[in-house]
């Protein structure tokens, strides 16, 4: 980063001029070059408006567990315990990586035997770049969604797809 | 740098499918999982001689195998998506997106003018492409006290 003021060449990112002290931090903010890059960097979440998470009980057996998915057309659900609170995620890959561990009774396990416990989450607030990075770095592909520490919706990558076509395709 | 604008004019190969693994259609679903599990992969191709015959993906295993309760050593071109949906690799990004988007998948395999699978184009790759795109729209994200856990690691 050089500095507009004395020209001093400043490591990127610095808040301040390492010479004449001036203010550098609203220089380096970075700038959206058209709708798509400016709605992934300024929209919170709640923007692709994500779908309710659908949330069950830790004890409910695997069998129901894949007919809701499949009667929703959900790819993901949350596992909670009895005071609600969040244990784990169940998706289509935890039965991939699981189901060969008990080919033939899964169906009546219980969805706590298959969950990924302490899922990476996002919040309302957060930004729509945020949680494509997030996708990007744990390749995930739906992250519950926080509010007030709650879960109350699941974002996907279908989601976030969705979104970005629509404003390619109203540009 | 504007995402609107390459995503139709760059293509598909620019995204680097990844590389594709293939199961005669006499192969067993458990051949299938144990492959993709190895793999760490969401989908195969069903293939005989170079010959697209079909796609089976996790969401296959969920809706045609596990949902039905059919035996794990059931052959796979029962299971299969049969003709799947594909691109090509000069098909634009912005095309190959909104085939996932129409159809739900998270999987096309490319195929090359001779119609011979040469990779899978999956919705990972897409979300590295987009998030390629805001290294600097992340990093300098204004700091936000309550992503700070509230006392040192083992404090």
């Amino acid at each position: 980063m050089i500095c507009p003021h004395c020209n001093k060449r400043n490591y990127p990112g610095i808040d301040s001029c390492s010479n004449c002290k001036l203010d550098l931090s609203s220089f380096d903010v970075p700038v959206a070059h058209d709708r798509v890059e400016r709605s992934l960097m300024e929209d919170p979440v709640g923007v692709v408006k994500p779908p309710p998470a659908v949330i069950l009980h830790s004890s409910t057996p695997v069998s129901k567990a894949l007919d809701i998915m499949i009667d929703q057309n959900i790819g993901a659900l949350l596992v909670v315990d009895d005071q609600n609170k969040m244990l784990g995620i169940f998706s289509e890959r935890d039965m991939l990586n699981h189901v060969l561990d008990d080919p033939t009774d899964y169906a009546e396990k219980p969805i706590s035997d298959y969950m990924t416990e302490e899922p990476e989450t996002v919040r309302t607030t957060d930004r729509l770049a945020f949680v494509l990075h997030k996708m990007d770095n744990g390749g995930y592909r739906h992250l519950p969604v926080l509010k007030d520490g709650k879960p109350i919706a699941m974002i996907s990558v279908r989601d976030m797809l969705k979104h970005i076509l629509y404003l390619c395709n109203t540009h | 740098m504007e995402l609107a604008r390459n995503l139709k004019v760059e293509s598909v190969i620019r995204l680097k499918p990844t590389e594709d693994y293939r199961l005669l259609p006499e192969a067993t679903v458990s051949q299938a999982i144990c492959l993709m599990r190895e793999k760490k992969i969401g989908c195969v191709l069903i293939c005989r001689e170079d010959h697209l015959l079909g796609l089976f993906t996790e969401r296959d295993l969920i809706r045609r195998v596990l949902a039905r309760r059919l035996p794990l050593d059931s052959p796979i071109q029962q299971v299969m998506t049969p003709s799947p949906e594909v691109v090509s690799p000069t098909d634009s990004i912005s095309s190959a997106i909104r085939k996932m988007q129409e159809g739900n998948y998270r999987h096309l395999p490319v195929l090359d003018n001779q119609n011979k699978p040469m990779g899978i184009l999956s919705v990972k790759r897409i979300v590295h492409y987009l998030a390629g795109h805001f290294p600097t729209a992340v990093f300098n994200l204004p700091p936000d006290p309550t992503q700070y856990p509230p006392c040192a690691e083992g404090a």
